[in-house]
């Protein structure tokens, strides 16, 4: 039976841990996927804090895919941001200028094996996050542009058969994304899937999606899973042994 | 005698002589008219004819007139006559107590008047031996003459004779070296040797092979097979690997002399230098058996490395280890990712669905022996494997298949392998508990096993392996793992829990490895990370999947054979090379080299080093045709290569060819001969029209002889006489 004064001690034990070290250690305890989001200075890096909840759920619950419940934040200069699966990016507002450091840490990080996908919440082409956001991909690859991801592309195939980028709000009708070769190591959304993502602790959405409601936002899973599903498995979809299947379906 | 005969060739110049011949005929003519007073008309045209005569004598003289004659000479030719003693005249000959050779010597040196004698009596004779090489002999060496070696050529040695001789003579069976030039001027005169009629035999004239077969590929190869005396006679030909019977098929010829290509086809199964054979079995009544089989060694290589992995879940693990495979231009990859569990929940229908049924029954009941690694990642097995499926696994390591077992959650399916043949299989022990750790995180280090491994060494310097790997970034994942006795850990826990992270080991023909961790994607991060290249993880994958099937390129010693099959009696030269681990520079005599003839006899071989550090050159004399087994030894490791020599007679075609003999023989102007022939008699015939004809001329001086002088010496005594007696002097 514990006393009293014990019970107390790790009680405090347990606050000082919950209030001095929020985050989990990165080099402790990986699981096979979780979020990494990255902060940078400037504008507004989390605009959508509950999203990871939900979509982690239906990620273990639809997939074999063995998640975190739980995001981990890190910013480019964090010497353990490589052993990030899953870089996300998102914000609603113009922010500074990475430094060069941090464009050629970002730089090797997406040309080595990285994965970042990166959302405008604001939605507003041109302004604000995304002409920031534009701006640095062209100073990190110059010789590489943000481009529209064909209907074929494996994002679209690698779970869900789904065109349908869904989101909290319908912005675009299409992902665009940077690729290398065969793998698109960075895939970027105006239409705000976190948003539709984002739960309050009660189990409630947190934002309606516009227009299309619910099945925009059944949409926006099945995309945040797609996304996801890529990030590990690459272009696997387009192995020959699954064409027949795919086109098949698709009635091609 | 006609004028035409005659020519002159003056002592002194024209104009000189001419001028004398005035001078002189002047004098005469003042003499004359002085001496006709005296002596009254007729005395003084005595004297002065007597005078003129001297002087013409003289003029005559210094002209220098001379008879030429011509005469036509006629020259005995010079004979070459070729004997051909290549190996088809050791043949049994004509008479059947002999051979062809004794069949040529016997016209040569037997019956009453020899050939050879009566040759040697009207012409200049000269002998030459047709084999390899034309080789010139004395008349004496002709009985003890032994037939032996390759067809000789014979365009090369009328080539060679032409400007010393006019005529040639060549006994021979037809079974030589012929090019149709238009430049030949020494006829030949052909003696043909042997029997056409009553040769039989059956050889194996032409193989049409690849140099080189893919595994799993059919190969086919054209056999060309020739015929004498065996017309609607049924032949097998039989392919064989060693003593293994690959194919057969059978032939029949429509003609006593015919040819016949029969393509045999066979699907090489494992990689390496195969020893292959072709053969007609003897028949009855062949002359010559030595070219029914023919020997010939086929190498069988992978087109790509066939690879099967299957992952239990999307991860970062499978992602970079695709990366890897899809990286190497030699790996064919085919994976499936179990995307979704049977208890998943997918809520959607399938047309929205990317999700295929994985293949199982076709891939392990049909299809696994097609690939050269099967590889489980992190795989739940007992979800989507039935026990008849692990046991095509064992079946498929133990034929020489690869097999990897990737680390993760799932790595012991929670002890479900127990009692499998996966269990039998890995070179580590399952236990039912769980097994699998990601509370912490463990950095690697070299075994002493992996020190000197071809998946872990990845250089020759050790230092360099040791710290690379104790430099990795740790895993946050590893399986808690127990060797076996027979697997080798390569890579442990630096933590000094001896925890192997990698081991490998062999079962059957196949060999095994196991990854104790689904972290391994970290090791290549981690590089990067550091600002580091990404090529150790990229090389240890690639070394995995080559030492896993076999790669040759990961031997220890390797062996680069000559290009060309080698023919007996050619020195042959091998080149080998070693690894550094097994190979010192300042422990020579490390690297032996045996050679095994076809008969399992040792025999004598050099070895010499090239002056690169593990390189060798072997070389010995092929003795014989046939398989040779070849034996690299070293201090930790040895290989055995086979390399096929050619028989002397292997592709032999030796039926007596007088047709040949007779075009040959036409087109240089000669003449083809019959053994009924009087030859001699054709042969003189013959050198008659060949025969060299000159013309002698021959030049006679008419003046420079004694009765000239004799001549002029009367006349000039003459004159003085009657000038005397005429009262003149």
């Amino acid at each position: 039976m514990i006393s009293r004064r014990a019970f107390l001690s790790l009680l405090a034990l347990g606050l000082a841990k919950g209030l001095f070290f929020p985050k989990l250690s990165l080099s402790a305890s990986f699981p096979q996927f979780f979020f990494t989001q990255l902060k940078y200075r400037g504008g507004e890096w989390d605009p959508n804090p509950e999203y990871v909840e939900a979509i982690i759920e239906e990620l273990e619950l639809r997939t074999s895919i063995d998640g975190l419940n739980e995001r981990r934040l890190t910013t480019l200069s964090d010497p353990n941001l490589f052993f990030c699966p899953f870089l996300y990016m998102a914000g609603k507002y113009e922010f500074e200028p990475f430094t060069t450091q941090e464009r050629e840490i970002l730089k090797r990080y997406i040309t080595y094996g990285g994965f970042l996908f990166v959302e405008d919440t604001m939605g507003a082409r041109g302004f604000g996050f995304d002409q920031a956001f534009r701006k640095e991909m062209k100073e990190i690859l110059p010789n590489h542009e943000l481009k529209r991801l064909p209907p074929d592309h494996s994002v679209f195939q690698s779970f869900y058969l789904t065109g349908n980028i869904g989101g909290r709000q319908k912005v675009n009708s299409y992902l665009e994304g940077i690729t290398l070769d065969s793998w698109t190591p960075v895939i970027y959304s105006q239409n705000d899937l976190s948003g539709a993502w984002a739960r309050d602790k009660f189990g409630r959405w947190m934002n309606e999606c516009v227009p299309g409601g619910e099945a925009q936002r059944s949409s926006a899973f099945k995309m945040g899973i797609n996304i996801i599903v890529y990030s590990l498995t690459s272009d696997y979809k387009k192995d020959l042994v699954h064409h027949p299947f795919i086109k098949g379906r698709q009635n091609l | 005698m006609s004028l035409r005969q005659i020519t002159i060739t003056p002592v002194f110049p024209l104009w000189l002589i001419f001028f004398l011949l005035f001078i002189g005929l002047a004098a005469t003519i003042i003499q004359y008219r002085l001496i006709r007073r005296r002596l009254g008309q007729h005395r003084a045209l005595a004297l002065s004819f007597l005078r003129l005569g001297v002087i013409f004598l003289l003029i005559s003289f210094a002209l220098n007139p001379s008879l030429v004659s011509r005469k036509e000479q006629k020259i005995s030719p010079s004979v070459a006559v070729f004997l051909d003693t290549s190996q088809s005249m050791g043949l049994k000959g004509l008479a059947g107590n002999g051979s062809r050779l004794d069949e040529a010597k016997a016209i040569l040196l037997k019956g009453s008047t020899p050939l050879l004698k009566s040759l040697a009596e009207k012409f200049n004779v000269r002998f030459y031996g047709l084999g390899e090489s034309l080789r010139s002999i004395e008349a004496e060496e002709l009985p003890s003459l032994k037939a032996g070696g390759k067809e000789g050529d014979l365009t090369e040695a009328l080539e060679k004779l032409a400007g010393k001789n006019s005529l040639a003579i060549l006994l021979s069976d037809g079974n030589l070296k012929w090019r149709d030039t238009t430049s030949m001027d020494l006829p030949l005169m052909v003696v043909p040797i042997g029997n056409p009629q009553g040769y039989r035999d059956i050889l194996i004239k032409a193989v049409k092979a690849p140099a080189m077969a893919f595994r799993g590929r059919e190969v086919v190869i054209d056999v060309s097979i020739k015929g004498y005396g065996y017309k609607g006679v049924t032949l097998p030909v039989l392919l064989k690997d060693g003593i293994k019977l690959l194919r057969a098929k059978s032939i029949s010829f429509n003609d006593n002399s015919a040819e016949v290509t029969v393509p045999l086809s066979f699907t090489p199964e494992e990689v390496g230098q195969r020893n292959l054979s072709i053969g007609i079995p003897p028949q009855f009544g062949e002359s010559l058996t030595s070219n029914n089989t023919v020997n010939l060694s086929l190498k069988v290589v992978r087109d790509k490395v066939r690879i099967l992995m299957i992952s239990g879940s999307p991860s970062l693990n499978y992602r970079f280890m695709r990366m890897a495979f899809k990286n190497d231009p030699s790996i064919d990859l085919l994976s499936f990712v179990v995307l979704r569990t049977p208890s998943d929940m997918i809520n959607v229908p399938l047309q929205e669905q990317s999700l295929i049924p994985l293949p199982v029954e076709t891939l392990f009941s049909k299809e696994l022996k097609d690939f050269d690694l099967l590889i489980f990642d992190n795989l739940p097995s007992h979800l989507y494997l039935k026990p008849s499926y692990l046991e095509s696994v064992g079946d498929f390591v133990r034929g020489g298949g690869g097999f990897a077992m990737i680390g993760g959650p799932n790595l012991s399916d929670e002890g479900r392998y127990i009692g499998t043949p996966i269990e039998e299989i890995l070179p580590v022990r399952l236990i039912e508990k769980e097994d699998y750790r990601r509370d912490s995180s463990w950095r690697v280090r070299l075994s002493r096993t992996g020190k000197a491994h071809p998946i872990t060494r990845f250089s020759p310097d050790e230092g360099y392996s040791i710290n690379l790997w104790q430099e990795m970034p740790p895993l946050d994942g590893i399986n808690l793992l127990v060797p076996k006795s027979s697997g080798n850990t390569l890579l442990e826990r630096n933590d000094g829990a001896f925890q192997p992270i990698l081991t490998v080991g062999t079962y059957g023909k196949g060999r095994v490895l196991v990854l104790a961790t689904d972290y391994s994607w970290k090791w290549y991060m981690g590089m990067v990370a550091r600002g580091k290249e990404n090529w150790v993880y990229l090389r240890f994958m690639e070394r995995m999947v080559r030492w896993l099937t076999k790669d040759s390129s990961l031997d220890p010693v390797q062996i680069i054979l000559p290009e060309k099959t080698g023919s007996v009696g050619e020195e042959m030269e091998i080149r080998i090379k070693v690894r550094e681990e097994d190979f010192s520079p300042n422990r020579r005599g490390t690297v032996s080299l045996s050679i095994f003839n076809p008969d399992g006899m040792k025999v004598g071989s050099r070895l010499k080093a090239t002056g690169q550090a593990g390189e060798y050159l072997g070389s010995f004399l092929a003795e014989k045709g046939g398989t040779y087994k070849l034996k690299i030894e070293t201090l930790n490791s040895h290989l055995e290569e086979y390399l096929t020599i050619a028989g002397p007679m292997e592709d032999l075609d030796a039926a007596p060819q007088p047709e040949r003999l007779r075009m040959i023989s036409a087109s240089t102007g000669g003449k083809f001969l019959s053994k009924d022939d009087d030859l001699l008699k054709e042969i003189e015939a013959y050198a008659e029209r060949t025969e060299s004809h000159f013309i002698e001329v021959r030049n006679s001086p008419l003046w420079g002889r004694l009765y000239v002088l004799v001549l002029i010496l009367f006349l000039v005594t003459a004159e003085w006489y009657l000038r005397r007696r005429w009262g003149l002097v």
